[in-house]
């Protein structure tokens, strides 16, 4: 019983943070309609700013707290008001979403460059000593937790329910095209929103800190346990965000204590996807619930880039080509390897791209099934010697089981939700290929794999393994270019363009949609495979959480709906760490960084970009292309 | 063709492609649609008019099970459509519009024509994927249509421009030819002449005229009465949720209570 109270306690401090992060959460869904994930971020650049004067520079902690607090404060208002601000007007929520992903990515990758992959701790504000409450012990830092955590709390809600500008942001939430046209400055409002949740985060940040170890991808935890609260507890509510952070905490430190410390977010995972299905929208119901559909109408789908035919089949060929002739010119393993992976991530990009690019299905979690089809396969070939190629089988069909599994959350879901859904997903993976050590070898990974071999042929070596990889890719692309510029691909845009309008002609969404899911599963199963054949080696952040950002990533610097540009965004973020050395600690922050300027200032990605270049070079000067307005005249038969 | 066999043909035809029988539907306390029973004829174009918030759409949307019933019945040649899915009712051949152009925005105006043709295509997934002759020649197939559609409406020129790019006369043709390339058995339209100025109305009369001529049955919502009396064969009146006429245009026209609940009374017509 002690015992238990004891870890209710830890559970309540961890619990309160959550809180705090999900009402961040709570606060930005409402006034703007679009889940910002990069709190975490903040919350973690907030404690390191706080260790690094008050530790490193000797700076009294109070002092210290506060200015790390203040400058997180103005770093993170900066960044929403030159990328989250800017994005909501143009972006779908769900891209807002990806693109909030890419600014968590990017912080985590500066905390990377600035501070290293050591793990700092804090010293506690109130000194080692706990308070001892008879046989119960209660650190004194959870009092600081709990006292910042009711401060917050109470602060936001005195500024929305009793202030003007708490008037304006209500109104923003309820409809900021009116609040708009009755003279409220609905950009500043989405800014303040920001802010606050910046602040609420950065708070957050430095109370914890003393009470764990930081590192810089411990944001990522933090913006992830806020999320699951907040979706838990009803994401347009600020009493479920605080709900859902309570019993999130006490759940996970629950399980730790009495199940395993390795199955806790798996634990925490399970009951977030158990609410998503048995109540989508949380176990309490805020009033703004349907702000997600009403903002998203307006904004239209970008147009993807084409090549004209007359080009595509010349260049492709050329493509291939060069493709074949590569490593006789590139000697260096290195590169060869760098473009090895490229090749293999560029078979999940491909499925990822027929997913979101062409069926609008958002998904954060697509390393989930590398991961299924990795360890799958290597399982089996260590302790059965099955055939690698049986393998890559095998792996594909437990993806798909999975994926079968977990559509049937994601076919009721859509937008925020469904990337919601997916993330938590491959959390859920990450964790298993943690826990689960007889099959995955735990968090050291698992060693052993034989290299990919056909009949006896082993492709041990990174130049036989490039062509392997570029066959593959050639076939699958050839075949998904078939499909897409077919009615399956048309029907899937019809899909992601208006599901209403693509049922009402004949198109069954539901059954396209498992398609294009399943394919994305198959190819993510089949480069897992081809992953872990090719390094004889697979740990969890291989192909974690991380992975899964940075393959959105890739895929939207690249360019979606194209297919190709998948290519171009892997190319580019595997390639040049590998070619430039100095440069690979900077490659979380670039991927990060790359991804939110491309959703800002190059919507049809490289690919885009180089077909943009192309065509003009091949068209003859003086040849614009020439579009008057349309007249319509509808002829008698 | 001889008369009689013309005459043979109407006789069997005579059952109506679509009845509606009893159609009731309340929003909270207020009974939007009250017992309305209608029927569209084959090779005819329906027409159902009445002022705004009359529950035109409603009935529409009643009819696609895009809205639940209180209780009626639609029968669309000869099955109950009670509980199917809207695109198990497409599937049928029952193609409908929606009163706001949803032109599949991202999508070129031929392919946005092309996707209507995806109920009638026979090949799968697989055997474009392997890109094997009969869904080549399908692709093809489609493709052609699509383009007599566009030429249809004179948006050939405009093939390849974004469908969202087109001004909003274009986008609602664009629509109604989409829906034409499905090859429907009943061609439901929601308001085809909502925001269109009077040179776009004459050209979907023309349009309306022409897919009569080809044998396809039409539904036709619309206030617009100058495009009904224009076109239609057959007009239904509904107003505050209930049918209060039907009849030939000719004979809507002299109705009393049409021009009382379309002008008002000469009371307020005056004020």
């Amino acid at each position: 019983m002690l015992e238990f109270l004891q870890i209710c306690i830890g559970g309540l401090v961890v619990g309160s943070i959550y809180a705090a992060i999900a009402l961040g959460f709570s606060l930005v869904y409402r006034v703007t309609g679009a889940i910002n994930l990069s709190q975490g971020g903040f919350a973690i650049i907030a404690a390191m700013i706080g260790y690094t004067l008050g530790v490193s520079f000797g700076w009294p902690l109070w002092v210290a707290i506060r200015a790390a607090v203040g400058v997180t404060v103005a770093i993170g208002t900066m960044i929403g008001a030159f990328t989250f601000v800017p994005a909501l007007a143009r972006l779908s929520n769900a891209n807002v979403l990806m693109l909030t992903a890419g600014l968590l990515t990017a912080i985590e990758g500066a905390a990377l460059v600035v501070w290293g992959s050591q793990p700092y701790a804090m010293p506690p504000f109130s000194g080692e000593e706990p308070l001892v409450f008879g046989p119960i012990r209660v650190p004194t830092q959870a009092f600081w937790v709990f006292g910042a955590t009711a401060l917050c709390i109470a602060a936001l809600w005195f500024l929305v329910a009793k202030t003007k500008l708490g008037k304006g942001l209500r109104a923003c939430a309820e409809n900021p095209s009116a609040a708009g046209l009755m003279g409220i400055d609905v950009p500043r409002m989405t800014l303040l929103s920001f802010a606050l949740a910046t602040l609420i985060a950065a708070i957050a940040g430095v109370i914890i800190a003393p009470t764990t170890s930081l590192q810089f991808d411990t944001g990522r935890l933090f913006t992830i346990s806020g999320f699951v609260a907040a979706a838990i507890g009803g994401i347009a509510s600020f009493p479920g965000a605080i709900i859902g952070g309570i019993f999130l905490g006490l759940a996970t430190q629950l399980a730790t204590a009495y199940i395993s410390s390795l199955f806790s977010t798996a634990i925490a995972l399970l009951i977030l996807l158990a609410v998503l299905i048995w109540r989508p929208s949380g176990l309490v119901r805020g009033g703004a619930g349907k702000r997600q559909d009403t903002r998203d109408e307006a904004k239209a789908v970008g147009h993807a880039a084409r090549l004209p035919v007359s080009l595509a089949w010349p260049l492709a060929a050329l493509a291939i080509v060069i493709a074949v002739l590569v490593p006789f010119v590139v000697t260096d393993n290195g590169i060869l390897s760098g473009l090895v992976i490229a090749g293999i991530l560029f078979m999940t990009l491909m499925g990822l791209d027929v997913l979101m690019g062409y069926a609008g299905q958002v998904s954060l979690g697509q390393a989930g099934f590398m991961a299924i089809g990795g360890y799958t396969s290597g399982y089996f070939s260590i302790n059965y010697e099955l055939a690698p190629v049986l393998a890559i089988f095998a792996g594909i069909g437990v993806s798909l089981v999975c994926a079968l599994v977990l559509s049937v959350v994601t076919l009721r879901l859509r937008g925020l939700y469904l990337a919601l859904a997916t993330l938590a997903f491959g959390l859920l993976v990450d964790s298993c290929a943690v826990g689960f050590l007889d099959i995955t070898g735990g968090p050291s990974g698992l060693v052993g794999i034989p290299s990919f071999s056909v009949a006896g042929f082993e492709f041990a070596t990174p130049r036989s393994m490039y062509y392997v990889v570029l066959a593959l890719d050639v076939v699958i692309l050839l075949g998904l270019a078939g499909a897409m510029r077919s009615g399956f691909g048309r029907a899937l845009k019809a899909i992601r363009s208006d599901q209403m309008a693509a049922a009402a002609l004949g198109i069954n969404t539901v059954r396209y949609k498992l398609a294009a899911f399943m394919i994305s599963v198959t190819l993510a199963s089949l480069a897992g495979s081809m992953y872990a054949f090719f390094f004889n080696f697979l740990s969890p952040e291989m192909v974690g959480t991380g992975r899964s950002l940075e393959l959105v990533a890739m895929l939207i610097v690249g360019g979606e709906s194209t297919l190709v540009g998948g290519l171009l965004g892997a190319l580019l973020l595997t390639l040049l760490p590998t070619v430039f050395q100095p440069l690979a600690i900077y490659k979380t922050f670039a991927s990060g960084a790359l991804l939110v300027a491309s959703f800002l200032y190059l919507p049809q990605g490289l690919y885009g970009a180089v077909v943009q270049m192309t065509i003009r070079l091949v068209r003859p000067r003086g040849e614009a292309p020439k579009e008057s307005a349309p007249k319509t005249t509808a002829r008698a038969l | 063709m001889a008369m009689t066999g013309d005459h043979a043909n109407a006789s069997m035809e005579q059952a109506s492609v679509l009845s509606a029988r009893h159609l009731t539907k309340s929003f909270g306390g207020l009974k939007a649609i009250n017992d309305v029973s209608f029927d569209a004829a084959p090779n005819q174009v329906t027409a159902m008019i009445g002022p705004n918030g009359a529950g035109k759409t409603t009935v529409f949307n009643l009819i696609t099970n895009i809205l639940s019933k209180d209780a009626g019945q639609v029968r669309f040649l000869g099955r109950d459509l009670a509980r199917m899915s809207a695109v198990k009712i497409a599937g049928l051949g029952l193609i409908r519009t929606f009163q706001s152009a949803r032109v599949f925005p991202g999508m070129t105006a031929i392919e946005n024509v092309m996707v209507g043709g995806h109920r009638l295509a026979s090949h799968s997934g697989a055997s474009q994927t392997l890109w094997l002759r009969g869904a080549r020649n399908e692709e093809r197939r489609i493709l052609r249509r699509a383009e007599e559609m566009l030429e249809l409406v004179g948006l050939a020129p405009f093939r390849d421009t974004h469908a969202t790019e087109l001004p909003m006369g274009a986008q609602k043709l664009l629509e109604v030819v989409r829906a034409l390339m499905a090859q429907p058995k009943l061609l439901c339209l929601d308001e085809p002449a909502a925001g269109l100025n009077d040179t776009e109305t004459q050209e979907l009369a023309n349009l309306l005229r022409a897919i009569r001529t080809l044998g396809i049955p039409v539904l036709i919502v619309e206030h617009n009465m100058s495009l009904v009396m224009n076109v239609a064969d057959r007009v239904v009146v509904i107003d505050s949720g209930a049918i209060i006429a039907k009849g030939t245009p000719s004979e809507i026209q002299n109705d009393s209570r049409v021009i009382e609940a379309y002008l008002g009374s000469e009371n307020d017509a005056a004020s």
